[in-house]
């Protein structure tokens, strides 16, 4: 009796450790030490310049839609998304402010007014800086491989329960920089921003993030 | 009988109506209003939704699937998701997801109806009876509270517009032109009775 109580207990850890753990990655085993290494790194970011790809992946209908652009970023809180492939759209996030310009079409936000846009602002800016690991929004857990941590956030509070299942981000290890962020929703379909080029602390002028 | 049906839509859309009194019946194949329905197997529009006000935008993914469903997923720029529809080949309909601020039943309705107007199904056409007057031909198909209608020039080969009518007057107006392919490049969807329009452009893969 106690073997088979003994069989089911290691089967069970064995499955969830299965279960936790993606592919080529192992549980980070000071989660607190890479937190505070990523962000001291994180401070020490001024600017961030970079190419993005983005793949909103449909899972049921086996199908993507992929769009290119540019990112900028510069502390402490100023981001713009510039998509130029397949279509042109301007991002800017201005502090509390985001403008939008599409096509011809300019709009103004303030963030603090809109939930949404406040919490996508946390986690873009957040991820950047590091301030996303920290976020008592999220349950964090962080995995390595050779080359690269994968760190996975779990939302807990309800309103981003409703749009994520996780949200995965990619680290490199060399420079600490955000390679890869996957956005999984509920239906098992993702969205996935990928930054190449990456540009740390290089000169970005401000005027880059005006809203007129 | 079909006749007989067709004159009483007419007597329908014409009693209490200005905007139809002047139809009259028409003979016809009502199956030549086919060739404008768009061939949905992969289409990626640039979308613009302006409803009382209030202006969104994003990306309309309509793909046909193996089981010849027709999936419409309606995203924004940044890849946030507002709505997953299925249009199934029975006429069939299914909301997969629906963001928490549009998930209420008129707004589903309203879309639904919407798209099935532009989507020209099967089993609609079947039902359609044609009629004109002195400069267009007009395919109409009965609906619970209305009709669908699409409104060709006299030889029937240019589609002029689409509508979602009440007995009385149009309540939607749609038109679908420049066709690549069986897609069309531009769809506009405008609501009469109230401030709502959808504009589609579509972006080449």
């Amino acid at each position: 009796m106690r073997k088979t109580i003994l069989f089911f207990i290691v089967i069970a850890v064995f499955c969830h450790t299965l279960k936790a753990q993606p592919a080529g990655y192992a549980a980070v085993p000071d989660q607190a030490k890479f937190t505070e290494q990523f962000t001291t790194i994180a401070k020490k970011t001024e600017t961030i310049k970079s190419n993005f790809v983005q793949e909103k992946n449909l899972s049921m209908l086996s199908d993507k839609i992929t769009s290119k652009g540019k990112f900028w970023f510069k502390k402490e809180n100023l981001l713009r998304m510039e998509y130029d492939k397949p279509f042109e759209y301007l991002m800017i996030l201005n502090k509390d402010n985001l403008y939008i310009k599409d096509g011809k079409k300019e709009s103004r936000v303030s963030v603090k007014s809109n939930k949404i846009f406040q919490q996508i602002n946390k986690i873009i800016v957040g991820c950047v800086q590091g301030a996303v690991f920290n976020n008592p929004d999220f349950k964090m857990k962080a995995y390595e491989s050779k080359g690269n941590y994968l760190v996975e956030l779990q939302p807990v509070a309800k309103t981003l329960k409703d749009f994520f299942k996780t949200i995965d981000i990619s680290v490199d290890k060399k420079d600490y920089s955000v390679t890869t962020i996957v956005m999984n929703e509920n239906s098992g379909d993702n969205t996935t921003l990928h930054f190449t080029n990456r540009e740390l602390n290089s000169p970005i002028p401000d005027a880059l993030f005006t809203i007129k | 009988m079909r006749y007989l049906l067709l004159s009483s839509c007419l007597v329908i859309l014409a009693g209490c109506s200005s905007v139809y009194k002047n139809l009259r019946p028409a003979v016809g194949d009502v199956s030549h209003v086919e060739k404008f329905k768009p061939d949905f197997s992969r289409a990626l529009y640039k979308t613009e939704v302006d409803v009382v006000g209030r202006h969104l935008s994003g990306l309309l993914l309509i793909k046909t699937l193996p089981d010849s469903s027709v999936r419409m997923v309606f995203s924004n720029e940044v890849g946030f998701k507002f709505f997953d529809f299925e249009f199934k080949p029975d006429g069939g309909f299914k909301a997969y997801y629906v963001v928490k601020q549009m998930d209420k039943k008129p707004v589903i309705k309203t879309l639904k109806k919407d798209f099935e107007l532009i989507m020209l199904r099967e089993q609609d056409i079947k039902t359609a009876y044609l009629a004109q007057d002195d400069h267009n031909l007009y395919y109409i198909i009965k609906k619970p509270k209305g009709f669908f209608c699409y409104v060709t020039d006299k030889d029937g080969t240019q589609l002029e517009r689409m509508e979602i009518s009440s007995p009385r007057k149009p309540i939607v107006q749609a038109i679908m032109k420049n066709y690549k392919n069986g897609i069309p490049d531009t769809i506009g969807i405008t609501h009469k009775n109230f401030s709502f329009t959808i504009g589609l452009k579509r972006i080449d893969r």
